[in-house]
């Protein structure tokens, strides 16, 4: 690290012994590592001297809009080509974006497709360049170079994330730079394909590309390709992509030496600056028309994805004048040895992502429309976690995250008089799909995931119900593509590849889209294995808005000891098409019937094992009573819902044979749920004294603040907490240690362990 | 030759009559409840010019032939029979699904961008008539659940019985084995035999489109089922009125394919979009005939500017899967694009920036631009365009639409003129700037995403607002030559008669040419021989049933190629069409390299990733004879003759000129070929206004075809 304090034992150095002392540092650095002053500042650079003299000469609101729109179709011709050229899965379903950036490094101009929460998150590894390469002998900026970056901690979301970052000099003059990043996918970590849930340490975590040359005259540096190929498990896809996204910087390159030529350095400078000044001035102005007041929420990770848990994530948002101010603290304390931590800017990049979809669509895209809004954690928190902290599940921590920013934004845009879309309850936040990875059918070493995470439910609106698995909340346009085409890639077949999944419901006036059904079973290959990187198999990870419910639970289930190849083939009428029925009939004599959290570590599949998972709802949005009878039964019509379940729920009168609605029936349950509501309910003050408790429960472990009080971070028990300015480490044991510790008490209960000694 | 083609669109019904050596335009309103009697007036119309009667010139001509957007309506105005579907039991949810993405498709970007707001269009196929049956093949149609026919008769019954009045099938893996969707079709029609009342007709994906991609095929499938019956009817009407009035050949279709062919070798899905279409096949051989290049055409109408490109040397460019009104597809489509600007496109503050946005809102042709006094409050690119004087009020369309000045000021004024602290007039010049930015802007990543250099094209301007903005387009460009083309009133219909007869069969496959983890060469010659020799003759079965000599087929190949895993296929054309040995793989590999490295940039190609074939795809065709243009090239410059004196001046107002410009007015009809006016000008016609913009010359050249160049462009350059 390069920072440390001079101030020593209680004497303050002399500005010039300061200097000195800090020259000495810089002198001597061992390791430059990710910078603070970089990582945890979201907002634009200050202008330089160079952006004020160009304005001065260039500031024609016209010409200047006629200039972003030219460099914006670069950019959008950029993330074309990266889309369709990229090898990589994510590539193909839109994990990209292309971008601007100024001298300075702040992302003036994205491409209009791909990622979003990419536009506040790759500035950081071009600020390490410009603060630490630029003036380096051994390293330095120069026209035709081009670096290459990964790791998270420098910047971007995860380490599956890559990114090409070419400068782009005039005469010399270095003016502006262009990157483009993909969701590569595999790295090299401990388990396939980029995500490791496994990872104890960032050593587990694979490669972890701080920003370095990779490229020189515009030609990717061989020795340096070779290494990266030689750490991943899949060569192929490292080179590939590489040089996809070199050509599509350089294919943005040559738009922005277009208006270089016709429009000279002032104008570009002048149109990458104020195009982010123009959207932050926005911003503060549609801010400043919210209500001034403070919406506290929570939501809850229920696992680490290696074992089961309760971990807060707490979020307080406040508007006072043009200010908003996202609060997390009181959010669980990292995780030593566990992945789902994220860094910071991580965090920032999804609430980002909750403005630019959910709440101001219209907003180019871009690291200013973020920019004015602050963020407060806790230091070495699960929302802001350290440098030696693993982070290769960080999307569990931001995904939940962005729900909490997303449910709390719902109420400020309730009252809000200009909207700039609808009224909202929460998108489905987790990535419910199988990472995979082996020895395909075709003897290639793959590791990746399916695109079925882009199938998050959409949360209902504020007049209609939620569309089903409509889109993942990082991304718009994204595809769960075509089951057709990877089966000619990978050796096991989705036997059940969309079929929604009845009964898993959000309940509300508007019920939220809900999600489809998966069964996987591997088929042509003995080297192939998945793993499922979710949580929300026990508390659902959203809340429901305005009376509406949150999303059901969704467990990992598993058939072994049965290849469902030879049951298909031979015994066909044995295999049903939903978890329901399978789990429940247990039709395949002598096989296994499991159900687990949803944070499978990588396991070997053997040829014919069933593997069945759920996509998740967007939750509910208003009172479950007040839905329309017709919807309801369309609801069973289309599979969503059984019979059972909506009269249960929504108290609805029909006959079960031709679905005819009994009107007068339903009105008469729907009055007796509510008197019997009223019935249930108790004054405000009496149900606290019961319900508030001092400190978390003792049986379950608990992460994070309890109650109202935000000074004091639980670890797992009531008894070990943590000050939340004061970092602590925080580990966790192995699973494995967990369940043999459990089976040996139960030995020696029975007096089985035979003096057996470790 | 003697031919009529036809246009039918939403308003206009568009002819284009060959006889002999004349060639006669003519037109006359769509008649939507039976299109027949617009047909009919439009040609009745060319009789007159012929003196001829309608029997006189339908007996005697070699083919009528029709593009026509009656598909397209009938889906936007939702107009389809109830559609039962069967599919693969575990993918009931894929249609609905519809790959996640489906709510944005066909959307401008903020539609795609507002996720509280998206919604999937309203299904074609409710979801609650769609079924799974217990069958599942693999990738290579290998079995891995027999086919459940006993579940088969069930769901069909449950489908019929809740008013299926057309089954559509679409199974996982059917364009490798189709023997499942097959053995369907005939239970059903065992269950439902066609010669009963209760006959119901079936669409199998497998025939519709022949590409991997369960969704987009089976999509394809529900859109064909979708407008089967309405086109049935639709053109059976047609035909009998063609055979009422002695017409005794057959009556032919244009696909969007960009050929044709008999009904009884039309689907339905294949005749969306032959409209544009076949305006971009009239460009294509107007730029064969006259040694154009390198051809945009861009059509610009009032609500919508549509580009295509035509390359020289014959390269297609197609869309394998193209959005039809909100649907993916999965057919190979003509390419065009469709950029939301036009006359109608409504101008407001663009607050964030200060400045003027354009679009994609469009006024429409209801209420329309407000200068058109029907209650349009919104300023429109039509008003600026009238507020800078190019048109003229009491001459719009023929004068069929009086417009009002000063409506259009205040429309102006009231949005625009106070936010920006200008004149009406400084105000108008933006939107004017703005629009023609935006188009430029499309066209220039439509062009550049392809590896083409906008410099290097001739621009085709057609379509009633596309020579009043080419010069401004072009600029943006650094484009010097706009053609507004000869024939432009019919233009589409002018391409309908020189499609020929051609149809495209194709085939999914896992084809390796290069294994990078062995390194070895593809070697399966007689696979591949024996794929192309199967197309080939599917293509001539086709042929053959439209009474084509089997001498006049031709047949080109094609191959969607990739390295590595991309998504990307890029399509390389091959003379060869059959492998004999590694020389012919490493030619064929070769041909890819070099397409690929012109479109993405020389040295992208990743061959070190391995190479395959995804598609292999056989146009099978039979050339017909075509209308020949005139020599359209403008004259040299010392022939150039000068302009009579003009009809009247206006002032006008150019975007870049300080302050307004006296400019002349001529009437395209007095303008005779050679006569080169100099810009600023206008040129007007009933159709179209012709603005010449300062530094831009009109040279008129034969058959009405009319030049924009650069000032400067020596006549040499063509």
């Amino acid at each position: 690290m390069n920072d440390m304090s001079i101030a020593g034992r209680g004497k303050l150095p002399s500005a010039e012994e300061a200097a000195l002392v800090k020259k000495f540092l810089n002198d001597t650095t061992l390791f430059l590592g990710p910078d603070p002053e970089i990582m945890q500042n979201h907002d634009l650079m200050p202008r330089t001297a160079d952006e004020d003299e160009a304005i001065a000469k260039v500031a024609d609101s016209h010409i200047i809009a006629k200039i972003r729109d030219r460099i914006q179709a670069g950019c959008d011709e950029g993330y074309e080509m990266v889309e369709q050229m990229g090898a990589a899965p994510g590539a193909k379903w839109g994990d990209v974006i292309t971008g601007v950036y100024s001298a300075s490094g702040d992302l003036a101009i994205a491409s209009a497709g791909g990622v979003l929460i990419f536009s506040a998150l790759v500035h950081h590894p071009i600020k390490f360049i410009i603060k630490n390469w630029i003036n380096d002998p051994t390293v330095g900026v120069r026209e035709g170079d081009g670096f290459i970056h990964n790791d998270s901690r420098y910047g971007n979301v995860h380490n599956t994330d890559q990114s090409m970052i070419l400068p782009i000099f005039h005469k010399g003059r270095l003016v502006c730079w262009v990157a483009s990043t993909v969701h590569e996918g595999e790295n090299g970590a401990i388990e396939p394909g980029g995500m490791p849930s496994m990872a104890e340490s960032p050593s587990d975590e694979g490669l972890k590309m701080s920003p370095f040359k990779v490229v020189e005259n515009y030609q990717i540096k061989r020795d340096i390709l070779t290494f990266l190929q030689n750490s991943v498990r899949e060569p192929k896809l490292q080179y590939e992509d590489m040089k996809v996204k070199l050509f599509a910087c350089l294919r943005i390159k040559q738009r922005i030496e277009e208006t270089l030529n016709t429009d000279g350095p002032e104008a570009l400078v002048s149109t990458l600056r104020l195009t982010m000044e123009n959207v932050r001035a926005e911003v503060k102005r549609r801010i400043s028309e919210w209500p001034d007041m403070t919406v506290r929420t929570y939501i809850i990770q229920d696992s680490t994805l290696r074992e089961n848990c309760v971990v807060k994530i707490n979020c307080k948002l406040t508007k006072t004048g043009d200010r908003l101010i996202f609060d997390f603290r009181g959010s669980a304390p990292e995780f030593t040895n566990r992945a789902t931590n994220t860094i910071v800017a991580g965090l920032k990049g999804m609430l980002a992502q909750v403005f630019l979809c959910y709440v101001w669509p219209d907003l180019p895209r871009g690291q200013a429309a973020f920019a004015p809004i602050e963020v407060i954690t806790d230091p070495h928190s699960i929302v802001n976690c350290s440098y030696d902290a693993p982070n290769s599940q960080s999307l569990m921590s931001i995904f939940t995250g962005f729900t909490a920013g997303q449910h709390a934004v719902a109420k400020f845009l309730y009252s809000c008089p200009e909207k700039f879309t609808k009224v909202h309850a929460p998108t489905f936040n987790m990535i419910n799909t199988f990472v995979w990875g082996g020895v395909s059918q075709h003897g290639e070493t793959l590791g990746n995931l399916c695109a079925d995470l882009n199938g998050m439910g959409a949360g209902a609106t504020v007049d209609r119900d939620g569309e089903h698995a409509l889109a993942p909340i990082f991304a718009t346009m994204a595809d769960i593509g075509e089951q057709e085409l990877n089966e000619e890639e990978v050796p096991f077949l989705q036997l059940v590849s969309k079929k929604m999944t009845r009964d898993a419901i959000a309940p509300g006036k508007y019920r939220g889209g809900q999600g489809y059904t998966m069964m996987v079973a591997t088929k042509d290959s003995e080297q192939w294995g998945f793993m499922t990187v979710c949580q929300g198999a026990k508390i659902p990870p959203l809340q429901g808005l305005f009376g509406g419910y949150a999303c059901g639970c969704y467990p990992l289930s598993k058939v072994k000891g049965v290849d469902v190849y030879d049951v298909l083939l031979n015994t066909p009428e044995k295999f049903k098409h939903s978890i329901e029925e399978i789990m429940n009939e247990q039709p395949f004599e002598g096989a296994s019937y499991t159900t687990h959290h949803m944070g499978m570590g990588f396991e070997i599949s053997k040829r014919g094992e069933l593997f069945m998972i759920s996509q998740g709802a967007g939750a509910g949005y208003g009172d479950l009573l007040e839905r329309d009878p017709r919807g309801v039964i369309k609801d069973i019509e289309e599979g969503l819902i059984s019979p059972a379940v909506a009269a249960r729920t929504y108290k609805v009168a029909f006959d079960p044979e031709t679905l005819a609605i009994d009107e007068k029936a339903t009105e008469e349950a729907r009055a007796a749920e509510r008197k019997a509501r009223i019935a249930r309910s108790r004054p405000y003050s009496e149900f606290v004294k019961d319900w508030s408790k001092p400190t978390p429960p003792t049986h379950l472990q608990y992460f994070g603040a309890w109650g109202d009080d935000v000074e004091t971070l639980y670890m797992g028990s009531p008894e070990k907490t943590r000050d939340a300015e004061v970092p602590r480490p925080n580990y966790m044991p192995h699973p494995k240690d967990v369940r043999i510790a459990e089976l040996e008490a139960r030995l020696a209960a029975v007096g089985a362990m035979g003096g057996e000694k470790q | 030759m003697k031919r009529v083609s036809v246009d039918i669109g939403g308003t206009f019904t568009d002819c284009f009559v060959v006889w002999d050596k004349q060639y006669i335009e003519a037109k006359a309103l769509t008649t939507h409840h039976n299109l027949a009697m617009g047909f009919n007036e439009a040609l009745g119309k060319a009789c007159n010019v012929l003196g001829l009667q309608l029997e006189e010139i339908l007996s005697a001509v070699d083919s009528v032939r029709y593009a026509t957007t009656l598909g397209t309506n009938a889906l936007i105005e939702h107009k389809g029979p109830r559609i039962g579907m069967l599919v693969t039991a575990g993918y009931e949810a894929t249609v609905p699904l519809s790959r996640a993405r489906g709510y944005g498709e066909g959307l401008d970007n903020l539609g795609q961008q507002d996720m509280p707001n998206a919604q999937r269009p309203n299904p074609l196929v409710e979801a609650h008539m769609i079924r799974g049956v217990r069958e599942r093949l693999d990738f290579q149609g290998k079995r891995v659940m027999p086919l459940d026919e006993e579940d088969v008769r069930t769901q069909i019954r449950e489908l019929v019985n809740r008013g299926a009045q057309i089954i559509v099938v679409a199974l996982v893996n059917a364009v490798v084995n189709p023997a499942h969707e097959q053995r369907i079709e005939e239970i059903i029609l065992e269950e439902y035999p066609s010669h009963l009342l209760g006959a119901i007709p079936v669409i199998l994906s497998h025939q519709v489109a022949g590409r991997k991609g369960e969704y987009v095929r089976a999509t394809s499938a529900i859109v064909d089922g979708y407008l089967h019956s309405t086109m049935y009817h639709a053109l059976s009407a047609l035909e009998q009125n063609l055979r009422a009035h002695r017409y005794e050949k057959p009556m032919l279709v244009i696909h969007n394919s960009g050929g044709m062919a008999q009904l009884n070798s039309t689907d339905a899905l294949q005749t969306i979009h032959s409209g544009p279409v076949s305006g971009i096949g009239a460009s294509e051989h107007l730029a064969m005939l006259t040694g154009l290049g390198n051809v945009v055409a861009t059509d610009m109408g009032g609500t919508s500017y549509d580009i295509g490109i035509v390359v020289d040397g014959g390269v297609k460019h197609y869309d394998f899967n193209p959005v039809i009104d909100r649907w993916l597809v999965s057919v190979p489509m003509v390419h065009l694009v469709t950029l939301g600007a036009g006359g109608g496109s409504i101008a407001s503050y663009d607050r964030m920036y200060k400045t003027v946005k354009c679009g994609p809102e469009s006024a429409g042709s209801d209420p329309g631009p407000a200068c058109y006094d029907r209650g349009g409050m919104r300023p429109t690119v039509t008003d600026a365009d009238l507020l800078l004087g190019y048109l003229d009020p009491s001459n719009y369309a023929g004068g069929s639409i009086p417009l009002n000045p000063r409506r259009a000021k205040s429309a102006i004024e009231d949005s625009l003129c106070d936010e920006l602290d200008c004149s009406v007039v400084e105000a108008a010049l933006l939107i004017r700037e703005k629009v023609d930015d935006n188009m430029a802007n499309g066209l220039f990543t439509e062009l550049r995403a392809r590896g083409y250099d906008p410099k290097d094209f001739t621009m085709l301007a057609y379509g009633g607002n596309g020579p009043l903005h080419c010069c401004g387009i072009a600029q943006n460009l650094n484009i010097d030559r706009i053609l507004a083309p000869p024939l432009s009133s019919v233009f589409s219909a002018v391409g309908a008669g020189n499609m020929h007869q051609l149809h495209i069969h194709e085939q999914s496959l896992y084809m390796v040419l290069y294994d990078s983890n062995t390194r070895a060469l593809f070697d399966d010659y007689d696979r591949f021989n024996a794929i192309v020799a199967d197309l080939k003759e599917r293509g001539t079965q086709d042929l053959l049933r439209q009474g084509v000599p089997p001498t006049d087929i031709r047949h080109n190949l094609e191959l969607d190629m990739r390295y590595g895993n991309q998504l990307v296929q890029t399509t390389a054309v091959i003379d060869k069409h059959g492998v004999d040995g590694p020389a012919d793989v490493l030619a064929i590999i070769s041909q890819f390299s070099a397409d690929y490295g012109k479109r993405f940039g020389e040295g992208s190609q990743a061959p070190e990733a391995g190479i395959r074939i995804n598609t292999i795809r056989i146009a099978a065709y039979v050339q017909h004879e075509t209308v020949q243009f005139e020599d359209i090239k403008p004259v040299p410059e010392r022939e150039r003759k000068a302009p009579p004196p003009p009809a009247a001046t206006r002032v006008c107002h150019f975007v870049g000129q300080d302050g307004p410009l006296e400019t002349p007015v001529w009437s395209r009809s007095d303008i005779g070929p050679g006569v080169q006016i100099e810009g600023p000008a206008i040129i007007a016609s009933e159709v179209t206004t012709f603005l010449v913009n300062p530094g831009w010359s009109f040279v008129a050249a034969k058959q009405g075809a009319s030049w924009f160049l650069r000032a400067k462009i020596p006549a040499t350059t063509y």
